[in-house]
């Protein structure tokens, strides 16, 4: 048997097994995620499907946009996966804890790389079924297509899928093995990116009116459209391609499938090309990498200093935690790159007009991008404050036995994460709202908002982490992916929701004159009363719970 | 047979501004063996001695800075699937895929190998009965015990039968019986002609079973030979007492 059936055999066994897991689940937790999954996925479905509609209702410009929508959803869940494909590529194929046991046995390099780069494809690219499935079917019913539709877009997708992630694990491959791992090189990179946000900056006009807007263009309100029709794109031949073969162009059709498939079967011969070149010098360079004892003993002496106020313990505690963040590239990559990418977005905002457009849509974006940036903080909040308190691990006993309370343990996971979750998400809203322009009331109160979601994101992560703690185990993915930790996204997506809708909602319907402004600021009273309720409940009573539990199970 | 000549490894780069700033590390400096086939050849050496290292640069785990090893006169270097089809390693902490069946990760194993589904179906029966693991058969790997994960991976390692192997500390975490169990399996391993290199901090066990010892210090193997030679050369009659008056302790 090849090496190849080998491999492919212990996934389907892994599969396989993953039933025989759940079957030993509760049900009721099995139950809950099914129907948080399906419940998650409809709600989805129902706003990609109102979004259509409300288009509809604006006719010619409406239609345009619709039928431009597709091809541009296709380049953005190109591009979210490239990047993904980039985090999971570096942990896939260099840090799995698997390497060693496949490199002693005779296992080619090549086949590693491309057994790991088809693993990293699927740990990438779940969430894009997720968010295809309901843009797809609600796509589907608005245009009243066949059912073939989905076939299509499930052929067309799968090189697609394999064309982002290729591109995003060749590229880690190579950034990994030729970067140079000096200090002085990585401040440099640094540096060049900060001039270049600098320099984009400056360069965005600041003046209100903008020639592009008086004349109405569709390519001013969604930019990417234009750029999304480029013929030379992955994502332009997927779309065309399904909209080929639905409209019955077979020919048209099939031409692009086969550009896909001989476009992702180049890239998997080039990945199995690559790996057997490079993948073994860049795995001992990642290895050797950390080997060097001579780094400095005491990392950020400094903070000491800067958190002089603080008690013995909670500053003992702070200290750890942002040692180990920064010691963890993996971590920091990833905060980086979400960040990034969005404070990207935002700085680019001028660029695609946005900002001198009508004062509807700029209060619409503002609230899409309080919105945008909230799911962005809930996904941070699931990933790296749940899980703390479990990956504490096996060391958990270094904290549970010093004087310290586990209020206090708890106490100083929340402020700590609250606050750099703060600095950098309200930086962020400062930037989106100084770009867009928007009125002084729309900027206090996007503030506000973001300042809630992230008191109620850092308290239901910390406070459910606190109760679903899982000290044995080492994988936070694992940890993640439990049953609290599904709940704490659930409920950290709801609290986004009933937050942020309302005060959007009165928002608009003052901006279109759908209400008086006197009403509008009675309304938005409420509102904020309402906020300071939901915040208390989602983070107040998930902390306070947590601390009762970690302390009843003292002895685990 | 292994050949080791003069393999050193650093981690680290040279500083230009003198040696006072270098950022070099040497962790086996010039290291020469020869372990004939059939030697089970005990490692000792304290903490940080350079062990692992040097097992890791043996499994191709880590690349030398400098220095030559024949593995059965194959140069892993510029062979590696061929000096992988004739070893066996344990590390110390193994990974093992912990959603399959301790079934389902011995046939991985073997068919890794390339071996017949029926040789690995029989040798599974034999294997199994060897290190008690025959009432696990349906268990996946994650519910196994530390000790049992062991047994799984010493059965999965003998399975295509490695000329050469290597143990990174064999005995850590195993009950009494498994560890005499583990010896008696090593030695008559060795007697069969499979050349055994281990690497253990428990003296006993390399007294007990070794044929021949060899003490690393800082990077260096200060001394190599039988226990008889050992004994006669430094005048004492317990490894311990050679051991610690070796490394300084």
């Amino acid at each position: 048997m090849s090496i190849e059936k080998a491999l492919f055999k212990k996934i389907k066994y892994s599969f396989f097994n993953l039933g025989r897991i759940l079957s030993i689940q509760s049900r009721l937790k099995v139950f809950f995620i099914l129907c948080s999954t399906i419940g998650l996925i409809a709600v989805m479905w129902l706003m990609f499907y109102s979004g259509f509609r409300y288009f509809d209702t604006m006719s010619g410009f409406g239609n345009i946009i619709i039928n431009k929508l597709f091809t541009f959803f296709f380049l953005g869940m190109g591009v979210m996966l490239v990047f993904s494909s980039i985090i999971t590529s570096y942990s896939t194929i260099f840090r799995s804890e698997e390497i060693p046991f496949l490199l002693v046995r005779p296992v080619g390099y090549n086949q590693i790389t491309l057994y790991k780069f088809f693993e990293s494809t699927l740990l990438s690219s779940w969430a894009f079924v997720f968010i295809i499935l309901p843009y797809v079917g609600a796509y589907a019913t608005y245009n009243e297509m066949s059912v073939l539709f989905a076939i299509w877009t499930l052929i067309f997708s799968i090189p697609f899928l394999i064309i982002c992630s290729a591109f995003g694990s060749i590229f880690i491959i190579i950034f990994v093995r030729f970067t140079p791992k000096s200090k002085k090189f990585f401040f440099f990179l640094i540096a060049v990116i900060v001039c270049l946000l600098i320099v984009t900056f400056l360069l965005n006009p600041t003046s209100d009116t903008d020639k592009a807007m008086e004349v109405f263009d569709v390519s001013a309100i969604l930019p990417g459209l234009n750029f999304a029709s480029n013929p030379m794109l992955p994502s332009f031949w997927a779309s065309e391609g399904i909209m080929a073969l639905t409209h019955g162009q077979i020919f048209r059709g099939g031409m692009f499938w086969l550009l896909l498939m001989l476009t992702a079967t180049s890239l998997l011969v080039l990945i199995n090309d690559i790996g057997g070149l490079l993948f073994y010098n860049t795995w001992l360079l990642t290895m050797e990498g950390g080997q060097n004892n001579k780094r400095a003993p005491i990392l950020f002496k400094w903070l000491d200093k800067l958190l002089f106020f603080l008690s013995h313990d909670i500053k003992a505690m702070i200290k750890k935690d942002v040692r180990i963040f920064f010691r963890d590239p993996v971590q920091w990559s990833q905060v980086l790159i979400f960040f990034g990418l969005i404070g990207l977005y935002f700085i680019n905002i001028r660029n695609f007009h946005y900002h001198s457009i009508d004062a509807m849509w700029r209060n619409m974006i503002a609230f899409l991008n309080v919105f945008c940036l909230s799911m962005v903080l809930s996904s941070l909040g699931s990933r790296f404050i749940y899980p703390q308190l479990s990956l504490e691990g096996q060391g958990f006993w270094v904290i549970g036995l010093s004087p310290t309370s586990m209020k206090r343990i708890v106490l100083t996971k929340f402020f700590s994460s609250l606050f750099a979750m703060i600095i950098i998400s309200v930086t962020l809203i400062l930037i989106s709202s100084f770009m867009l322009n928007v009125e002084k009331e729309v900027l206090i109160i996007t503030v506000a908002l973001i300042v809630s979601v992230s008191i109620a994101i850092c308290g239901l992560s910390t406070g459910l982490g606190a109760i679903f703690i899982d000290l044995k185990q080492r994988n936070p993915a694992a940890i993640v992916s439990g049953f609290g930790g599904t709940l704490n996204l659930i409920l950290s997506l709801c609290f986004i929701i009933v937050s942020i809708v309302p005060t959007g909602l009165i928002l608009h319907l003052k901006t279109v004159s759908k209400i008086t402004s006197q009403t509008a600021e009675n309304l938005l009273m409420f509102t904020g009363l309402w906020l300071i309720i939901i915040i208390l409940s989602s983070s107040i009573l998930p902390l306070s719970v947590g601390i009762k539990s970690l302390n009843k199970n003292k002895g685990m | 047979m292994i050949r080791i000549n003069k393999l050193s490894k650093s981690y680290g780069s040279e500083n230009h501004g003198g040696a006072q700033n270098s950022r070099k590390v040497e962790a086996v400096k010039n290291l020469t063996l020869n372990i004939p086939k059939g030697e089970l050849f005990c490692f000792l050496g304290p903490n940080g001695a350079g062990k692992t290292t040097t097992i890791k640069m043996l499994t191709g785990l880590l690349r030398p800075s400098s220095g030559s090893i024949l593995i059965n006169g194959i140069d892993p270097e510029k062979d590696h699937i061929s000096s992988k089809r004739i070893i066996g390693y344990i590390p110390d902490m193994p990974y093992l895929y912990e959603r399959l069946t301790t079934t389902e990760f011995f046939e991985f194993t073997g068919e890794l190998y390339d071996i017949h589904k029926e040789s690995i179906i029989e040798k599974l029966e034999e294997s199994f009965a060897l290190f008690g693991l025959l009432e696990y058969k349906n268990v996946l790997v994650k519910d196994l015990s530390h000790g049992l994960r062991q047994r799984l991976i010493y059965s999965t390692t003998f399975l295509h039968d490695p000329e050469i192997l290597f143990i990174d500390e064999p005995l850590i975490g195993l009950d009494p019986y498994t560890i005499r169990l583990i010896k008696d399996l090593l030695k008559e391993k060795a007697e069969n002609g499979m050349t055994i290199f281990l690497t253990t901090h428990i003296l006993a066990l390399a007294e007990d079973i070794a044929h021949r010892i060899g003490i690393i210090m800082r990077g260096e193997l200060i001394e190599t030979g039988t226990l008889s030679e050992l004994y006669e050369k430094h005048g004492k009659n317990n490894l311990e007492d050679i051991f610690l008056s070796l490394t300084g302790k």
